[in-house]
Formats: structure tokens, C-alpha cells, sequence
């Protein structure tokens, strides 16, 4: 299986998935019109993996989203069932929600995720 | 053509900025880029400036979901024609996102239906109410996730104002959100 890589754009996040050591980044802004379409290739690269990894390796998922449009928070909601089924599988994951200080919308949606996602091990990490 | 007449009507109305014309996804991202910045220029409130933006994304990407018309020279093309405008209300003393797009009769009564139903929340429920469309995908098609008026009253200060036009047998929806 190969890393993914998938350069920003002004409405895109940066992708950058590492299989060796287990860093899932997505990094940037999210308001694509076809969300579903954009997001289809990510979905199917971590479902992939979540079959190809051991469980006791460590997986990281570091979401570090400024913006979020309507529809890429249903694309979010749907990636966490996802990671949550696999977690339930006996996937060892760690999801960090990145966002700065001053972005309240950021920590309130990363809030909404924890009480959704009761079983995932989801931590709020506050920018530097 | 008369500019002084369009200065007068941007100063009486306090537009900040405004666009009338066809409606693409990089046009949505230059126009609430740019706006985010002259907002941000103004020394305006960071949250403020957030909310305007999410806003603003969520009523251009509405006036592409719900335009049902044809490019002439490609049938398979649509097209979205629309009005938005970013501006100060000096009475509420509060920015505005006002948008304006045609809409076929079909989903008149569907939008006045969704409007009433966020109108009639308080913020906490409207959190609340947003999850649960995301969880059941009810309201899902192809180009998003028809919680777009949900994400915008959740923006904003006060419910979402709407109205319907009809000039030259042609249906318009008018949709005022206050930051």
C-alpha cells in the first residue's frame, strides 16, 4: 500500500497519509462543492489501510481543519464511523483535533465529535 | 452607465461587498476569501469574521445546489446565477449576507418547510438538531448535505429572514442572515 499525498488547494485540505508510521494529517481549509466526490479517494485510502495494519500498531489522526463547510462536516461525521468500526475492530487510534486558541467554531465542532464518539479516543489539542 | 448611482445605493445599504453574476465554486472561494480579508483589515471581530464567512460559503454553495438551469451551449452544464451581498446593517449595527437566486416552483414549498422548522430552534437545539440530520444523511444529495440553512442559522444572530419573488414569470429566493 502507498502513502497518500494530496497537495491544499484554496478550499482543499493538504493530505498527507504515511502507512510506515501510521500519521493521518489533513491539514487546511474544507468548502468544496462536490465534498462527497473529493473526500471518496480518502475514505476508500484509510478503509484500505484499516485492513492492511496490525492492531497493535498505533495509528494517529491529526485533523487540523480551519474551515468547514456543511457538507464537509457530514464527510467528517461519516470518517469517524469509520474510524469508529475500526476501533472497534481493535484498531489502536488516537484522533487529535488541532485548532488555535481563538477558533471557537473549530473547538465547538471538535467538542461535538468527542460527545458523538463516545468510544473513539479523541483529544482537543489547542494550537502553540 | 451611471457609477455615482451604484456608489450612492452601496453607501445607503452599507455594502462591503457584492457580486451579481454566474455562481462557481472559485468565485465562491475568491469572494469569502477576499471578503475575510477586507473584514479582517477593518480590524472587524475574529468571530464575527468566521461567522460571515461560513455564512457566505453556505448561501453561494446553496444558490449552485438549488439553480436547476442549463448552460445554452452545453445542455449538461448548470448553470447558477445569483446576487450575494456582504454588508453593515447600521440600525442592528451587525453585518449582513443577503443572496438572491432563482428557484424552480417545486422546491418553493421544501425550503419554506426546512426555514420554519430551523426557525422555530434556539440555538443549543439547533447544535443539536445539525448532528442528527448529519447522523440519519436524510437530507443528503449529491452536492451537499442539505443542512446548508442549519449551518447558517447556527452562524447567526438572529433567525434567518427569507422571501420569494416573482418578477417576469420568473421565481426568486431571497434569503437575509444576520452575523
Amino acid at each position: 500500500m502507498e502513502n497518500l499525498k494530496i497537495e491544499a488547494t484554496k478550499y482543499t485540505p493538504e493530505i498527507d497519509f504515511d502507512v510506515v508510521n501510521g500519521a493521518l494529517n489533513i491539514t487546511g481549509k474544507s468548502y468544496p462543492e462536490n465534498t462527497f466526490e473529493y473526500y471518496k479517494p480518502i475514505v476508500e485510502w484509510i478503509k484500505e489501510y484499516m485492513t492492511v495494519i496490525d492492531n497493535d500498531r498505533k495509528i494517529t489522526v491529526n485533523l487540523d481543519l480551519e474551515y468547514l463547510n456543511s457538507s464537509s462536516l457530514k464527510a467528517y461525521f461519516d470518517l469517524f464511523d469509520i474510524l469508529e468500526a475500526s476501533h472497534n475492530n481493535g484498531k489502536n487510534i488516537l484522533i487529535n483535533w488541532i485548532f488555535d486558541e481563538e477558533n471557537d467554531i473549530a473547538e465547538e465542532t471538535g467538542e461535538d465529535f468527542i460527545e458523538d464518539f463516545t468510544s473513539l479516543n479523541i483529544k482537543l489539542v489547542v494550537k502553540d | 452607465m451611471n457609477i455615482s448611482k451604484i456608489r450612492t445605493v452601496m453607501e445607503e445599504e452599507g455594502i462591503v461587498f457584492s457580486f451579481s453574476g454566474m455562481i462557481s465554486q472559485a468565485l465562491t472561494s475568491f469572494m469569502v476569501e477576499t471578503a475575510k480579508k477586507q473584514l479582517e483589515e477593518r480590524g472587524e471581530d475574529g468571530k464575527i469574521t468566521r461567522n460571515i464567512f461560513l455564512i457566505a460559503i453556505e448561501q453561494l454553495q446553496n444558490i449552485m445546489s438549488y439553480s436547476k438551469g442549463r448552460d445554452t451551449s452545453n445542455a449538461n452544464k448548470y448553470v447558477s446565477p445569483g446576487v450575494m451581498v456582504i454588508g453593515i446593517d447600521r440600525d442592528k449595527d451587525k453585518f449582513y449576507v443577503l443572496s438572491s437566486n432563482e428557484i424552480v416552483l417545486e422546491d418553493k414549498a421544501k425550503v419554506i418547510k426546512k426555514i420554519d422548522e430551523i426557525n422555530a430552534l434556539e440555538k443549543d437545539q439547533l447544535r443539536k438538531f445539525l448532528r442528527e440530520k448529519l447522523r440519519s444523511a436524510e437530507d443528503k444529495h449529491d452536492r451537499g448535505a442539505g443542512v446548508g440553512f442549519i449551518e447558517m442559522a447556527k452562524r447567526s444572530s438572529e433567525k434567518l429572514e427569507y422571501n420569494f419573488e416573482e418578477i417576469d414569470g420568473k421565481l426568486y429566493f431571497h434569503i437575509l442572515t444576520y452575523a
